[in-house]
Formats: structure tokens, sequence, C-alpha cells
């Protein structure tokens, strides 16, 4: 039952992508050939799509609509197409997850919003409806993760900060060449990635220019995380605490004396003259309070 | 209430959790910790071990956030969440940057603050305004939201100090002090106030709550009310309600200090300064002296035009119906 | 040499309104119920919230701060009458001196009610003293208001020591409690050069200290709205501008109530031609400053129509305020100018007409000052109900606006029925020296 409703789902889609695909041929997005071959490390399946599922209700179903239903909003040009259409499922793995990470016009990126996981599982989900999709499982072996180890040097002379990565594998040290290699500074709400995103080179090293006026705590101390994705390794993510920014120490924003400050600093001027003018008229109202008391003291001795 | 017990479940909160730590800002966390135990008693975060004489003279030592719950007295607690909103969090100059090319008049950001703030529909804290300066000039959306103003109007104006400017830059209002004079509504140029004429749309199911200035909830009868800066999502390290909820990356939101902002759409994290530098960046009607903390990008280069539907209302303010 | 039954004469005719008659029970009977209707509308809003108004978001200030700065500025006229005309030797305004201080009274410490009425929580009025923040122009007015009315009731009562003596010995009729009254408040006067010393230096302290207090309410006042960038409301002309409105509204209701207590306490004798004519020629006055700051107010932006200007001046001069603004200035101050620049006009009756246009103009003009420049902020108003843009005041609004202005009425008559209206002493002193 629910096989032949896909079915008939898909069919009614195929033809009304299919009018749509040539207008959107020429939008067709430019991947570069190693992003292309970019597969996931995780087996699609029943499960996989359905977690995949629950992720894009959440993220892409506002614009995509239903898949298979070709119910995206109309409003948005481009389209953003239904995503059981051929012309999404001609891409490879790869080049979806670079959508995902990368977004264009309306369609913003994902790489910050969803763990790699979830972007695979949503590529999964997109891939329950394509019955002749068959999975190419990437080499990653996440579990070996754990053996990688990012040193981080930092040279003060050229503002340069050297990464090196090495596995530390059983049968000794293995550098991982052509990683991709990214260095971030933590900020309060989010990673800032500093310079590029850059490949190790055949030693495992890789090199980013880093800025010289970034903000530090008050003693200039920034955290640094790297962060590599390997072919055979998969993620490695490393933190580290460097005295190498500015140190920021601002004063608070209501130190100063202001009109608009709390009446314990109020400026002197507004403190003087509403004190003495109070002052003023109060001490001739005494006097006159007491001017009164005489009359009626003069008239009781009378 | 239900948002606060989601919470631990997502993964951006771990990993925050994480950098806050060793950032050394941990001390704010602690914080924000403890008015969470004394809102809602079902969380449980590890403060410090704290050394506690009881009434038959034991010395016992007990976790921090246990025993703030001991003041059970809601006046206790109100002023416990008073004292830490005049404090704000040490260290930031929080600034947002709204960028204008990008927003499509979705107004998800509208609606997550009202949801947020328990507002009624016509309350904006946060309002979505169809802008154009003269005929010819291009008309564009623009949310605008209080702009925590360096030198506020609005503060100076208030007779009670029930609205007060903190060091970390936002400026909040104290409804339990709030006279209802209406002066700051009078003093702010950018019509950024609201005030409560009846009572409150969920004043019913907000009755027991502990006030927070934070989040200004419960909203009072007869109170000003106003953005906030999201200053309690702030305190946890969350992007402000409107950032988040915005689907076209219009907002960016972070901390001067560390000339950082996070988009709340793509969460990506950029420099202030330069994002300010390459784009122009303006400050609205910086000729006022009042030095905002809300900076915006201009309309250039959209990713949609300007609907037709919307120019006729753009032009009302200026005295052209686009006829 | 002391014609004694010429003083017996002044004394009598003087203090014979302190009488409680049919038209007086009547009338106050009326202003009592008129002011409980008004209260139960007070009691709806604060119940419901200031919903019960037209007031929204954007004009959130509407006729309870017009009515406001109304009463301060009425109440001003008793430093101009009974101090500066007093200290510059202008013995013509001394029998008025008495009626301007208690209309300034009146309207002053009303005032204070008023500006309870706008708020939203009046039970938190206590905080303005706890945490009161002496940089807000708010607390600025409260403080110089408190002065005000405290300075205003020394100088009613002070004139007043030396009646009150004769309130005691020559009034019949009275129950014994306000005798005991009068007795109290004449505080043993004897008469005496000593005392006569005393008072006298104390009223010229109270005439000179009153002067900056006087110009001081009503220049805060004018600050409420100046210290905000508002277009309309941003001028620098904002406090001598409404000091000289107010003056223009105070005499006016000084010749209202010169005119009503004259005619129904049969004091033709003591409030004669002579004082209208004087009055009117100070009201015509007034109004020619008051034109003066008028043109100085609307020509100057209206010169350079700057954008946000040009736009509050369209809406005054051509919009939707348009025929209640060029009411007020022509009915309410060009108009009046003319009529009493002719001697058949500065009569009782006319004045008393024109009067009531000059006050009526007065008030409208301050609902001119505040509710279109709250109609027209910088950014647009968007997104809210039409409620929010446009103001229209509901009927519960205007009942509260109603209520202080019945309690002045209260208050002026009420004061006339237990205190002699012209101050007896002085007169006879007068009548002493010219005789």
């Amino acid at each position: 039952m629910f096989r032949k409703n896909i079915i008939i789902k898909i069919t009614i889609a195929f033809i009304i992508t299919a009018f749509f695909s040539l207008q959107l041929n020429a939008q067709r997005w430019d991947v570069p050939s190693n992003k292309k071959a970019k597969n996931s490390y995780i087996k699609f399946d029943n499960n996989t799509a359905k977690s995949g599922e629950e992720v894009y209700t959440k993220n892409c179903k506002s614009c995509h609509g239903d898949v298979g239903k070709a119910n995206g909003n109309k409003t948005l040009n481009p389209q953003p197409p239904d995503l059981s259409s051929t012309l999404t499922q001609e891409l490879t793995d790869g080049e979806l997850f670079y959508i995902l990470n990368t977004g264009r016009n309306a369609m913003p990126n994902f790489k910050n919003t969803l763990s790699e996981e979830d972007r695979w599982k949503v590529i999964s989900y997109i891939r329950s409806f394509n019955k002749k999709y068959v999975q190419v499982l990437s080499k990653t072996d996440p579990s070996k993760s754990k053996l990688v180890k990012i040193n981080m040097n930092f040279n003060a002379a050229t503002n340069k900060m050297n990464l090196s990565v090495v596995a530390n594998e059983a049968s000794g040290p293995v550098v991982l060449k052509d990683a991709e290699v990214m260095l971030f500074v933590s900020r309060y709400f989010g990673k800032l990635q500093i310079d590029k995103t850059i490949r190790t080179d055949k030693d495992g090293n890789a090199t980013f220019n880093f800025p010289k006026d970034l903000p530090g705590d008050s003693i200039g101390n920034l955290t640094i995380v790297a962060k590599v994705s390997d072919e055979i390794y998969g993620e490695i993510e490393s933190q580290t605490k460097l005295t190498i920014g500015v140190p920021t120490d601002k004063p608070s924003l209501t130190a100063k004396r202001a009109i608009w400050n709390v009446l314990k600093l109020a400026p002197w001027w507004i403190i003087i003259t509403y004190t003495s003018i109070v002052l003023i008229v109060g001490l001739f109202l005494v006097l006159i309070v007491r001017n009164l008391f005489r009359i009626s003291k003069i008239g009781a001795q009378q | 209430m239900s948002e606060q017990e989601e919470k631990p479940k997502e993964k951006t909160r771990r990993d925050f959790l994480k950098q806050v730590g060793i950032v050394g800002i941990g001390s704010v966390l602690a914080g924000s910790a403890i008015i969470a135990g004394i809102n809602y008693d079902k969380r449980k975060t590890k403060g410090a071990r704290i050394k506690v004489l009881t009434a038959e003279n034991e010395l016992l030592e007990i976790d921090r956030n246990d025993a703030t719950k001991v003041g059970k007295f809601k006046a206790e607690n109100l002023s416990y969440m008073q004292k830490q909103a005049r404090e704000g969090i040490k260290g930031k100059r929080w600034v947002m940057v709204i960028d204008l090319s990008k927003c499509k008049n979705a107004r998800k950001c509208m609606s997550a603050c009202q949801d947020a703030h328990h507002l009624r529909p016509e309350q904006h804290h946060i309002n979505v305004l169809k802008m154009q300066e003269s005929t010819n000039t291009a008309p564009y959306y623009m949310a605008k939201p209080c702009q925590h103003c360096d030198n506020p109007p609005c503060v100076a104006v208030c007779p009670v100090d029930a609205t007060y400017k903190r060091p970390d830059g936002i400026v909040l209002i104290d409804n339990e002090v709030c006279i209802g004079c209406r002066f700051c509504i009078a003093a702010c140029p950018y019509s950024a106030r609201v005030f409560n004429w009846t009572d409150p749309i969920r004043a019913e199911e907000d009755k027991d709550l502990v006030y927070n200035p934070e989040l200004n909830v419960p909203q009072k009868k007869g109170t000003v009310s106003k953005c906030c800066f999201s200053a309690d999502r702030c305190r946890e390290g969350k992007l402000p309600y409107c950032v988040s909820a915005c689907p076209n990356g219009v907002y960016y939101f972070g901390d001067e200090n560390e000339d950082a902002v996070t988009n709340g759409t793509t969460k990506e994290t950029v420099r202030f300064r330069k994002l300010i530098e390459d784009n122009a960046g303006y400050r609205l009607m910086s000729e006022l002296g009042t030095d905002t903390r809300v900076y915006y990008l201009p309309p250039k280069n959209r990713t949609q035009p300007f609907k037709e539907e919307d120019k006729p209302e753009a032009g009302e303010h200026i005295g052209n119906n686009n006829a | 040499m002391l014609d004694q039954s010429k003083t017996n004469k002044i004394t009598s005719d003087l203090l014979s309104h302190i009488r409680l008659n049919y038209a007086f029970k009547l009338w106050m009977g009326f202003l009592i119920t008129s002011f409980l209707v008004c209260m139960y509308a007070y009691i709806t809003q604060l119940d419901k919230g200031l919903a019960v108004t037209g007031l929204g978001d954007y004009v959130s200030w509407g006729m309870y701060i017009s009515n406001f700065v109304f009463f301060v500025a009425t109440s001003l006229i008793g430093m101009l009458i009974s101090s500066v005309l007093g200290l510059s030797g202008a013995k013509w305004a001394a029998p008025l001196a008495r009626i301007a201080e208690i209309i300034a009274l009146a309207f002053a410490a009303v005032a204070g009610l008023v500006i309870v009425m706008d708020m939203g929580r009046p039970e938190r009025l206590i905080n303005v003293f706890l945490y009161g923040r002496i940089q807000s122009p708010i607390t600025w007015d409260v403080t110089v208001v408190t002065c005000y009315v405290l300075i205003s009731t020394l100088l009613l009562y002070i004139p007043l020591i030396p009646d009150m003596k004769y309130c005691y010995e020559k009034t019949d009729n009275t129950p014994k409690i306000l005798k005991n009254i009068y007795k109290a408040l004449s505080l043993n006067w004897i008469g005496s050069d000593e005392q006569k010393k005393i008072l006298n230096k104390s009223v010229l302290i109270l005439s000179i200290l009153i002067i900056p207090v006087a110009l001081g309410i009503h220049t805060v006042t004018s600050w409420l709205f100046a210290s905000t960038s508002r277009t309309g409301w941003d001028s620098s002309i904002f406090g001598p501008y409404f000091v000289s409105g107010a003056f223009v509204s105070g005499c006016a209701a000084v010749i209202i109530a010169m005119n009503v207590y004259r005619s129904s306490y049969n004091l033709k004798d003591y409030i004669t031609e002579m004082h209208f004519d004087k009055m009117a020629k100070l009201l015509v006055l007034v109004s020619l400053v008051y034109l003066y700051f008028n043109l100085n107010e609307y020509m100057v932006p209206g010169y350079k129509m700057k954008k946000f200007e040009a736009m509050h001046l369209h809406e005054l001069f051509a919009g939707s305020h348009a025929i209640l603004f060029w009411s007020v200035q022509v009915f309410g101050l060009i108009i009046p100018i003319i009529l009493l620049l002719f001697k058949k006009m500065r009569k009782p009756s006319p004045m008393l007409i024109i009067a009531l246009f000059v006050l009526l103009g007065a008030w409208f003009k301050r609902y001119i000052i505040v509710v279109p420049t709250m109609e027209h902020p910088f950014l647009p108003i968007q997104n809210v109900p039409f409620s929010f843009k446009v103001y229209t005041p509901t009927l519960t609004e205007s009942l509260i606006t109603l209520a202080p202005i019945i309690l002045v009425l209260i208050i002026v008559t009420g004061l006339s029925k237990l205190f002699p209206i012209i101050p007896i002493q002085e007169t006879i002193d007068h009548y002493e020296e010219t005789k």
C-alpha cells in the first residue's frame, strides 16, 4: 500500500519537476570535484531516513514542502525544488552535502546549524524517495578519530598558526595528508573562522595567518579550536587556550556620570542645582512659618 | 516553561557549555543556573558547594543551587531577579546587526518575540516596517527593535529608575517599579516602547510566575514594556528570540568587545567591525546622538525585490502614496 | 479720623457672602453629583486599565496631559497678579489678589491629581519619592509644583490673618466649629505694629519667592515636552512660550471668577468696571506676548520646512487638526485681542464671553500641542490597529478629564464661602489712605 502510494507520488512528481527542470538548468550548482566525490560514513537505512525526516521537517520543509508532493514555497524565486525530483536525485551525495554546507540565494547554509551526522541523515531521507539509489559508503572510520592528535604552534613573529595533524596508529605515527583543516576562535555565541579552510601538506602540516587584532579576555587569552576532516579518520576537533589575543578590558557602559544614569551617577551640575534650589525654597518656607509663630506669640503676650 | 525543560536535549547547548567553561565565564553560567533553579525546580545543574548553618545549629555542606531554593518566598526570588537584571553580564557589550538586504518581511522575528514576551498581537518589541525615504528612493523592509542606545533618552526621563541601562548595554524595564507615566514612550525617537493598556494577554496563566525583568514576563497592566535584547537568552549563551527565529539570515548578534557577531540563521560567526566596514553599516537616526547598539546594513543587492503591494504603505509616511 | 460707619459697611459687605444659602447648596449639590459621576468613570479606568481611553502606543499622552498643562498654566496667574503687580505698586490689583490666589491654589493643587489620573499605576506614586531620579523633568515638576502649592497656600493665608479676626468677630449664624477655626487661624491677631511688620515682611518674601517658582512650574512642564526630540516639541522657546500662554488662560480664569463673584456676592462696589478695564488691558498685553511666541514657534520651522517639521506643520495648518488649530488661534487669541481694544468691550458682560472663549481656546491649545506631535513620530506607525494611528478620546476619558475641572469649581466655590474673597483689612487701609 505504502509503497504503491510512493510510486504514484514519484511519478506525479517526475512529471511536474521535469517541466521545471529545463528552466532551472541554468542555475545548476557548481560543486568542486573533490566535494562531489565525498560520501557518507553513515550507512543509510530506514532508521537514518526516519531521523533524517525529523531534521527535514524542522529545517527544510518550510521552503521545500513535503518531499514528493511538489508543494514547496511558490513565492520564492528561484523556486525551491521538490527533492524527490530527478533534478535533485541526479546529484551525488557529495553534491547534496555541499549544497547543505554552503547554501545559495534564499537557501541558508546548514554547516553551523546541523551536525555532520544530521546533514547525512537528511540526505538519507531524501534518498529514500529514490528506489534506484545505491549508496557508496565513504572509507571513513569514525572510531579512528580518537587516534588523531592536532598540535598547534603559534609563531608570534610572523603571526602564523601552524597545525600538525598526526594519527597515533598502533603501528606508529601516521601524518594526515590532504585533510581539510579549519581554524576557529571561540566567541560567545559561536566559533569565528580564522583565515580560510585549507588542506594539510604532505607532512600533515597546515599554516594559517592569524589576525593581530583579535580581542581576547582581560589578559589576551583566546580559545582556539582546530577542526580536521579526513577521508579515513573522519572529523577531529581540538581545543586549546593561548594568550595571543589583544587584552580587552573595556569599562562598563554605565560607569560614567550621565543624565541617563542612576541617581548616584547623576551629573554634578544637576545634583548641585537641584539640591540648592530645594534647600533655598525650603529655608524660606521655614522662615515664613517661624514668622507665623512670632505673630501668634506677640498677640498672645498682649 | 516547556521550553526550559527541552533545553538540555539540545546539542548546541552542550557545545556551548564546553566552550564557556573554558573561556572562564563559568560564573555567568552558574548564575543562570541559579535563576533556573529558582524558577524551575526540575533543573539539576551542578553549582559550587556551600556551607549552611541550619536552625538546629547543624553545619551542612550543600549544593548552591539547592540553597537558593530555600528562598521560597516570591518576594525574595523577585529581588534576586531584579538585582541580577540590573547587574547584566560582565565584560559584555551586546550589539545587533540587521542586514536589510536580506529581509523579506517574513515576520518570524515578530511572532517569536511576541511568543517569548507574552505580548498582544498589536504590541511589538520588534516591528518590521515598510520604509521609504522619498519618492524616488528604494522602499525596503526594516526590522526595528529597541536600539539600546548608549545615550538613552527614555532612561534619562524616567522619574523612578524603573527603566535603566545595564553595564552590558541593554536597556531594560522593571515593571515592578514602573508607575506608568509613559514619559519614556514620549521620549523614544524610535517608537520602540509599548504599554500594557489592559490586562496582559496571558495574565491568568502567568500569575504565579516570578517576574523576570530580563524577559519582562509576566507583563503587567499599566506598565511599559520593551525589547530586552533577550537578556535572558544572552545569559544562557543563546541568541535572542528574534535573531534565531529569522529564516533569512537578517540578524547578527554578538559582543562588541569580542568583535564578533553570529548570524541567527546560519549560526556563522563573523567579525563585527569588518562586517560593518565591508557593507557600509550605519545606525538609525545617528544625528540624534543616541549612540545605538543596533547597526543596519543597507538594502543593497537584495535577494528579493520589495513587494509591489507593500509600496503604498511604505510611501504613506513621507506623504506619498506612490500613486 | 476713623470713619467707623464706613469701616463697618466694608466689613459687613465683604463678609456677607460667608453663609450657606439655597443657591449655594444647589450649585454645590450639582457639582458634587457631577464629580461623583466622573469619579465613577475613573474607577472603571482603575479596574480596566488605561484601555478605556483612546490612547495607544503612539499617542500615549492625550487629554489628561493636555489637561495637566492647562491646569499648571492657569495656576500661574496667582504669581502675576498678587506678586508682580503687587510688587510693582499697581494698587488697583489689590482687591483681585485673593481671587487670583484662590485660582492659583485650586488649579495647582488639582494639577497634581490630574497627573495621577494619567498614570498607569497610580498606587505606585510613592515610588517617585522612594526612587526619584533628579535627572527626570517629572521629578522636577513634582518638586516645583509642591513648592508652588505651599507658597501659594501661604500667600493666600498670610494676608488672610487680619481678616480671620473679622470673620471671628463679625460673622453671625456661622457654626461654632467654624468660629473656632477662624480664631485659630487668626493667630492672636491684634493688629499691633510689630505684627503688621512681620506680616508685611513675610508677604514680601513670599511675593518675591513665588516669581521664580511660578516660572519654574510652567517652564518645567514645558520641558516635559521640550526634553524629547519629537517634532513640534523639540523647541528651545518652549519655556517662555508656555509661560506667556499661561498668563493668557490665567487672566481669562480671573476675569470669569471676578464676574461670577461680583454678581453673585454683590461686590459691585469693590470689583468695579475699572478693575475689568485694567484686567482687559492686561489680557491684551499677555495675549500679544503669547501671539508673538506663537509666531516664533510656527514661523521659524515653517520657513525652513525640514522634513518632519513640514509634515507636522502641514497637519496643523491644512491637515486633520487644521480646524481646531485655526479656531484656537483665531477665536481664542486674535479676535479677543481685537475686541478688547474697544472700550465698549472692556465691560463685565462682554468680557465674560470673551474670557470663556479664551479659556476654552487655551484648553484646546494644549491639546494641539500634545496630540499632533504624538501622532507623527519619526518612524512610520505600522502593524497596529487604526485606533493607534489616530487619537479619538473616549467618553470615559472625557468624563475623567472633566473631574478635575469640577473639583476646581468645588474648591473655588467652597473657599469663597469660608473666607472673604476681597481682603477686608487691605480695603479698609486703602479707604483710610485715600480719604
